[in-house]
C-alpha cells in the first residue's frame, strides 16, 4: 500500500493499529538483530532510535572503524579558525551506554543469502535486518593525475580528520601571497555548498594571517548551491581574492601534478601552493560489496529507504539514491529516523508511522555571516520528493545574518546529540 | 484568552518571538487529543536541532511547554505569523492533529 499523508490521516482516525507490521518471528534465536555498517550522520542515527525506541527488544550492533567520529559538518569551520579539531569530535560512549554494541572494524563482506557480515578482524556477525551507511568513496580516475595515494601532497579533506587537519597546516604554511587551489567535484556530490563554505573560510583564514594569497576554484559545474549568496559574500568581504572558473571557461578539463604542484585547467598551467583535490564520488566501497548499487549508488525505496536489491538490506545517506534530497548529514539524519521507525516496526510489530523526510544546510560566509537553503520532502512510490523549500536571500541585514549562524550552531549541537548522545 | 510568552523560564524570551495578540487558534483545534506515540515519532524530526534535554544553544528548547503554548505557537508559524524559514516550513506540512501529538510528546520530556 502506497502511504502518503492523507491516507494515514485516514487510518488515524480508525485507529493507527492498521499499519502496524505483523511481528516477524526470528527463526532460531532470541532477539531480533540488525547490524549498521558505518557510525556517521545515517548509521550512528539510526543505531541510537533503534536502541532507544525498542528498549532492549532488539539488538543493535554498530561496525565503525574509527574510534572518534569527526564531523565532516563544521570541518570548514575548523578551517576557517572558528572551531578546534577537538570540537568536531565525537565517541561511541554514549551509543554503547544506551546498549548499542559498537564494534571498532571494517565491515569487509556481506552475505545476503546467508544474512552474515564479515569484519576484517575475522569475526561474523548474523543480521535480520542490515542498514548500510558508509558514506562516500571517490571514483578513480576522476581528476587525471590524482589517485588516493596523492592525498598527502593534494588532500580531499572530504572526509573529515587528518585530512583536515593536514589541509589546515598546508594552509598555515602557505607562502605570503601564494596560491590555494581547489578542483571542485561534479554533481552529485556530499554536501552541495560544502567546496563553497571552504573557499569562504579559506579565504576568512587568508584574509587575517595571508592577505595577498589568491584562491582559484575549478569547478566542472555552470553553477553551484547557493551561488548568489556565495558569490555576493565573496565581493562583499574578500574581494579580488577568489577567482572561480566554471564550465564554461574550462573548469572541467582539469589535471593535476601532485609532484611538481601545479594544476592544469584547460590547457594553463598553474602553480599552487596547496591543492584540496575533492573528487566525484560514490557510495561507500561496501555498498558495493553487498551487490545493492546500481552505477555509484545505491538505490533505495523512499518510504523506509530499504534498497532495491534486497528488502533486508537499507542504506542511508550519501551512499544512497533516494531522489531529491541532498547529500547531507541533516538528510542522512532525517533518513536514519524513517529507516529506525521502519525496521523496528517490521521486527517487533510496533507502529510504523508515514515517512517525513527535512533538511537544511547552513553556511558560513564569514564572521556572523551566515546563510541557509532547506526543503521538506516527502516519499512517493518513485522516489523522495521535495514538498516545500527556502532559501537565504540576498542583500539581508547583518542581524539576520548572525542570527543564521547562531542557529547554525544550535543545530550543530541538536543533531550531534542526536546522533550521539 | 491571552498567552504571555514565552511560556516557560527555561525558554530565554530574547530566542522567542513574542505572537501578535491577534493570533487565535480556533477552540476545536486547541481540544484535539494529542496521539502520544506519534507524536514522539514525529519529535524526531523536530530534535534533530531542538535538544531533548531543552537546552537553550542558539536554538530555543521546546519541552515542558503547556500543550496549548505549543499548539498556538506552531499554528502560528504555520500561519505565518511568526518568523523563522525552517519553522515555516517544517509546520506547513504538519495537519492539526500532528500539531497535537507533538505537544503532548514535548509537554511530556519535561515532567
Ligand atoms: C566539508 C564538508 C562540509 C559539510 N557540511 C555539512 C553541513 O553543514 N551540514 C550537513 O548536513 N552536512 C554537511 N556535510 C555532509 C555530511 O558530512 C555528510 O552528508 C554526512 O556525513 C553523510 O552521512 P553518512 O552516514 O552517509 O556518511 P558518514 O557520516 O561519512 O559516515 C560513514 C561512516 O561509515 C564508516 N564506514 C565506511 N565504510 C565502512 C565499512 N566498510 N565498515 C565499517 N564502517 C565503514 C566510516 O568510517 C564513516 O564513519 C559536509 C560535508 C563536507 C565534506
Amino acid at each position: 500500500m502506497a502511504l502518503n499523508r492523507r491516507s494515514f490521516l485516514g487510518a488515524s482516525a480508525a485507529g493507527l493499529s492498521v499499519l502496524a507490521a505483523p511481528t516477524v518471528q526470528a527463526a532460531g534465536h532470541g532477539k531480533p538483530r540488525v547490524v549498521v555498517i558505518g557510525g556517521g550522520a545515517g548509521g550512528a542515527t539510526a543505531a541510537r532510535y533503534i536502541a532507544k525506541d525498542s528498549k532492549g527488544e532488539v539488538d543493535v550492533t554498530l561496525v565503525e572503524p574509527t574510534r572518534t567520529y569527526y564531523t565532516c559538518f563544521f570541518s570548514n569551520l575548523y578551517l576557517g579558525g572558528f572551531k578546534s579539531i577537538s570540537d568536531i569530535g565525537h565517541t561511541y560512549g554514549g551509543l554503547a551506554a544506551r546498549g548499542v554494541n559498537v564494534v571498532h572494524d571494517w565491515a569487509t563482506g556481506v552475505d545476503r543469502a546467508a544474512k552474515t557480515v564479515t569484519l576484517a578482524g575475522g569475526a561474523t556477525l548474523n543480521y535480520d535486518k542490515l542498514i548500510l551507511s558508509p558514506g562516500i568513496d571517490f571514483v578513480d580516475g576522476a581528476v587525471e593525475g590524482w589517485d588516493i595515494t596523492a592525498q598527502n601532497k593534494m588532500p580531499h579533506a572530504y572526509k573529515a580528520g587528518s585530512q583536515s587537519e593536514l589541509l589546515k597546516a598546508q594552509l598555515a604554511a602557505m607562502p605570503e601571497g601564494g596560491t590555494f587551489m581547489m578542483v571542485a567535484p561534479p554533481n552529485p556530490y556530499r554536501c552541495p555548498p560544502g567546496p563553497y563554505e571552504r573557499v569562504s573560510m579559506v579565504a576568512h583564514y587568508l584574509k587575517n594571517n595571508n592577505p595577498t594569497a589568491k584562491i582559484i576554484v575549478a569547478d566542472p559545474k555552470p553553477k553551484f548551491s547557493k551561488m548568489a549568496l556565495f558569490q555576493e559574500g565573496w565581493a562583499n568581504h574578500y574581494e579580488g581574492m577568489i577567482d572561480w572558473i566554471g564550465e564554461d571557461f574550462g573548469g572541467g578539463n582539469v589535471s593535476v601534478d601532485p609532484g611538481a604542484m601545479t594544476v592544469t585547467i584547460d590547457g594553463e598551467v598553474t602553480k599552487a601552493d596547496v591543492c584540496n583535490v575533492i573528487p566525484a564520488m560514490k557510495a561507500g566501497r561496501i555498498a558495493e560489496i553487498a551487490g545493492v548499487t546500481d552505477g555509484n549508488w545505491a538505490p533505495v525505496n523512499a518510504a523506509d529507504m530499504s534498497t532495491k536489491a534486497d528488502p533486508d538490506v537499507y542504506v542511508l545517506g550519501d551512499a544512497s539514491q533516494q531522489g531529491d534530497m541532498p547529500k547531507s548529514g541533516f538528510s542522512a539524519n532525517s533518513q536514519a529516523k524513517v529507516c529506525a521507525n521502519a525496521v523496528r516496526g517490521a521486527l517487533t510489530g510496533s507502529r510504523v508511522f508515514p515517512a517525513k523526510f527535512s533538511n537544511t544546510c547552513w553556511s558560513l560566509i564569514d564572521t556572523n555571516d551566515g546563510v541557509k537553503v532547506g526543503a521538506t520532502y516527502e516519499a512517493t512510490d518513485e522516489k523522495i520528493a521535495k514538498v516545500d523549500g527556502f532559501i537565504s536571500a540576498t542583500g539581508e541585514t547583518s542581524d539576520v545574518r548572525k542570527a543564521t549562524y547562531e542557529e547554525s550552531e544550535g543545530w550543530y549541537t541538536g543533531i550531534t546529540n542526536d546522533m550521539f548522545s | 484568552m491571552l498567552h504571555t510568552w514565552p511560556p516557560f523560564s527555561e525558554t530565554r524570551a530574547e530566542e522567542v518571538q513574542p505572537i501578535e495578540a491577534a493570533f487565535t487558534v480556533a477552540p476545536d483545534i486547541l481540544a484535539i487529543e494529542g496521539d502520544f506515540a506519534y507524536g514522539e515519532y514525529l519529535s524526531s524530526e523536530c530534535t534533530t536541532c531542538h535538544q531533548a534535554t531543552g537546552a537553550n544553544d542558539g536554538i530555543p528548547g521546546i519541552i515542558g511547554w503547556e500543550t496549548e503554548d505549543f499548539v498556538i505557537a506552531m499554528h502560528a508559524y504555520r500561519e505565518k505569523h511568526r518568523e523563522n524559514p525552517v519553522m515555516q516550513m517544517i509546520t506547513g506540512r504538519l495537519a492539526d492533529d500532528e500539531i497535537a501529538a507533538l505537544a503532548s510528546y514535548f509537554k511530556s520530556l519535561g515532567e
